[in-house]
């Protein structure tokens, strides 16, 4: 098999530089300062409705600040770009397309011709190991298989920034540790700059270098927390350490005191 | 905004018409004026309130059944399955059953004569009356039964607690489009009766060539099915208002 | 529309039609009423009418205006609903219209029908069309405004634009709503060409519904009623198979 990275291109910054952002009266991002270094893993966490997701598609380019800019790269962001990839909480599996439909559904838009297309789909559908699972459709898959298919074809496009909006919130405990460590191989494989929104503590200082912490809405930058653990984190019992449930607990006392 | 594209639709559609009368596309086609003008007439001289009266008459009749037997009917086919299951055979086939065909046998064991009409606004409309009924029961939350079960309701108090209310917005939504399955029943039976009501009214101006005074009709009988549809939409939003 | 799901006419279906069957031949038997013959003599009648051609010719005609007036329906539907769910203003612009005549009473029109195109079997056809036009829209028009959001804004982050966007998120989403729309279509669309040609009797089933009628030939009229109930179900039976054809992913 074509090993499909070959090729990737390095990792980029992100710069939110004074993002403000209203939806009619209600007012989502105020103001906001956030910068990701070129190939860091960085998680979003707060309460919820302070703007996580807001922040994230204004990023991705789906959604236009009202004050401020993103750049990307050396792109200023007024769309949604080749960079970016966005993995979905509701995983936006199109429910008519196979799994190997769905993992080339990027590439399809993005022009690449047919044999590439699942040549390269093939490719990420083995790396996040559902191999065999080509021909099943979404409805037959388990969550966690499903939001495997939405990795799959986030990565397809062989993106430098993947953008991640809870992403495990509707999978099952086992399962997510699972998928979480993966996810760690495959950023340490290919060092992308990840985005990812949380509401879970552990998930974000197990997965990242650097939490930031929105305050309720409307949600500003609070607090950027930095997550000290050493790499490789995955399948080295990090989660068991003292060290990590300190983390833990510090995080948690910045959160509470936002409530 | 929205306000306004629907004005300009409504618009657009007489000056349609107006247009079309104009251009003589058909030579018994009156423009929306002469229309009006007949319709005012036709209401001054009472022509077609009378004729109003008598069409409401055989509706109300058939369409009063089918809603006093197509309701208790269904909802017996939901609580006693095997009943349900044999009638909803028949049902499929009355639903997809072009009814009109059957107005020719209506009109030979009845009659000329308003039975007949109500006869056939009851076959047009029973099907749905009672299919809603039906699917309404069928569809009850089995979780609420359940509830209810857990605290030892006894059968009636299931029925009337539980299911009927459950099964009361879709009985209802059979009710409204059956109304409207009953103006197309009630219409077509009087246009091939024609002795009588607004059917007789509307082939009495078409064979003298009053296409102005059928065109009236034909739009009176249009809005007075919308006012009835639209009334009746009204009580179900009133009858559901838990639904916000 | 009531919730009409698909009826599994399996076993209870055949035992139901069966028995209804059984005891209508024995109550014609038995000569209760005129209007109950005998199935075997509506059988008989009905082969009779196939064979002397009358019923061949008679449908002939009917399923012309059917085809003259639900393939115009069908696609001109689609497209309307396809316009008014994608475009804000197409809808608001004919929302009204289509509501309010979805439950009118259509039939009342066949006569203004009449007066535009005479006693011709046009008529007939554009009673067809108005009798499907609208469910189709309605449906489409449903099935693009239940397209999942997540879709549409998954596909514009892969950069998708109105056209990607249209054929490859909203056409196919709205797809079963479209088929759905179709066979509820093809099924009005069969009562619009029987009360059209009842109305002109002049060609088709139609016409010899009121023929036998006011003939009192009563074995003929059950074998046309039994002939457009049969229409009707093949009619929404060939829909329901181009619906499972091409929906397969449910
Ligand atoms: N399209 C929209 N229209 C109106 N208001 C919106 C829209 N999108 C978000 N909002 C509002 O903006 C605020 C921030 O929303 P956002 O979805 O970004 O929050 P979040 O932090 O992701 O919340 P959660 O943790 O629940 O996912 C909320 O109050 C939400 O109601
Ligand atoms: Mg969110």
């Amino acid at each position: 098999m074509a090993d499909v990275t070959a090729a990737a291109p390095p990792p980029v910054e992100i710069v939110v530089d004074g993002v403000s952002k209203a939806f009619g009266t209600v007012q989502a991002l105020v103001d906001v300062h956030v910068r990701v270094r070129a190939g860091e893993f960085l998680s979003v966490i707060g309460p919820s409705g302070c703007g996580k997701t807001t922040l994230l598609k204004t990023i991705a380019g789906l959604i236009a600040a009202d004050a401020g800019r993103v750049v990307v790269g050396d792109r200023i962001v007024e769309g949604p770009g080749r960079e970016c990839s966005v993995v979905f909480q509701d995983f936006a599996l199109l429910p008519w397309a196979t799994v190997q439909k769905n993992a080339e559904f990027g590439l399809l838009l993005r022009g690449v011709p047919a044999a590439e297309r699942a040549e390269r789909a093939r490719g990420v559908i083995a790396k996040v190991g559902l191999a065999g699972f080509e021909q099943a459709y979404p409805a037959q898959l388990s969550g966690g298989m499903q939001q495997r298919v939405g990795l799959a074809r986030a990565l397809a496009v062989n993106p430098q920034v993947l953008l991640m909006d809870e992403p495990f919130a509707s999978i099952d405990e086992q399962t997510r540790r699972v998928f979480q460590d993966d996810l760690l191989r495959l950023w340490s494989e290919e060092r992308k700059t990840v985005v990812l929104v949380t509401h879970s503590m552990e998930e974000a200082i197990y997965l990242s270098h650097r939490v930031v912490v929105l305050s309720p809405r409307p949600g500003r930058v609070h607090q950027v927390f930095e997550v000290p653990l050493p790499r490789p984190r995955e399948g080295a019992g990090v989660r068991a350490t003292a060290e990590f449930a300190r983390l833990v607990d510090d995080l948690w006392k910045i959160l509470r005191k936002l409530q | 905004m929205v306000v306004a594209l629907r004005l300009v639709s409504v618009i657009a559609f007489v000056l349609l018409w107006e247009w079309a009368a104009l251009v003589q596309i058909s030579f018994n086609f009156p423009s929306p004026w002469a229309t009006l003008t007949a319709l005012v007439a036709l209401v001054g001289s009472g022509a077609i309130l009378t004729a109003t009266a008598t069409s409401l008459q055989s509706l109300l009749l058939g369409f009063g059944s089918a809603i006093v037997l197509g309701v208790p009917f269904g909802l017996l086919m939901g609580v006693v399955r095997p009943v349900g299951r044999v009638a909803r055979v028949y049902l499929d086939l009355l639903i997809a059953l072009p009814t009109a065909a059957l107005i020719p046998l209506v009109i030979l064991s009845f009659g000329i004569n308003i039975l007949s009409s109500a006869v056939i606004v009851f076959v047009f409309s029973v099907p749905f009356v009672t299919m809603n009924a039906y699917g309404g029961v069928r569809d009850v939350r089995p979780r609420l039964v359940e509830m209810a079960r857990a605290f030892d309701a006894s059968g009636p108090q299931l029925f009337f607690r539980i299911v009927l209310p459950s099964a009361l917005p879709m009985i209802l939504a059979g009710i409204r489009y059956a109304l409207s399955r009953a103006f197309v029943g009630l219409i077509v039976a009087e246009l091939l009766l024609s002795p009588f009501g607004l059917g007789r009214l509307i082939m009495a101006s078409r064979s003298m060539f009053e296409h102005d005074r059928m065109f009236a009709t034909v739009l009176w009988t249009l809005l007075l099915a919308g006012f009835a549809l639209a009334a009746l939409a009204r009580v179900e939003g009133r009858l559901l208002r838990w639904r916000t | 529309m009531p919730d009409v799901r698909e009826s599994d006419l399996g076993r209870t279906g055949l035992i139901a039609v069966g028995g209804l069957l059984i005891v209508w031949e024995a109550l014609g038997r038995l000569d209760v009423s005129m209007f109950v013959p005998p199935v075997t003599t509506v059988a008989a009648a009905w082969w009779q009418l196939l064979g002397n051609g009358t019923l061949t010719r008679a449908a002939a005609s009917s399923l012309g205006s059917l085809v003259k007036g639900f393939v115009p329906a069908a696609v001109l539907g689609v497209a309307v609903g396809l316009a008014m769910g994608r475009f804000a203003t197409v809808r608001h612009l004919l929302d009204g219209w289509v509501n309010a005549l979805m439950s009118a009473p259509l039939s009342a029109l066949v006569p203004v029908l009449i007066a535009l195109f005479g006693i011709r079997d046009t008529v007939v056809a554009a009673t067809v069309f108005m009798f499907s036009f609208f469910v189709i829209v309605v449906n489409t028009l449903t099935g693009v405004r239940g397209t999942e959001p997540s879709l549409v804004e998954m596909a514009r982050s892969f950069g998708a634009g109105e056209v990607a966007l249209f054929g490859r998120v909203y056409w196919p989403s709205a797809l079963p709503a479209v088929m759905l729309g179709l066979r509820l279509g093809v099924v009005q669309a069969v009562k619009g060409m029987v009360v059209g040609e009842m109305l002109i009797s002049l060609v088709g089933l139609g016409e010899r519904l009121i023929y036998y009628g006011n003939t009192f030939l009563i074995a003929e009229l059950y074998a046309v009623i039994a002939s457009v109930l049969l229409i009707a179900l093949t009619a929404s039976q060939l829909a329901q198979a181009l619906d499972r054809a091409l929906v397969r992913w449910k």
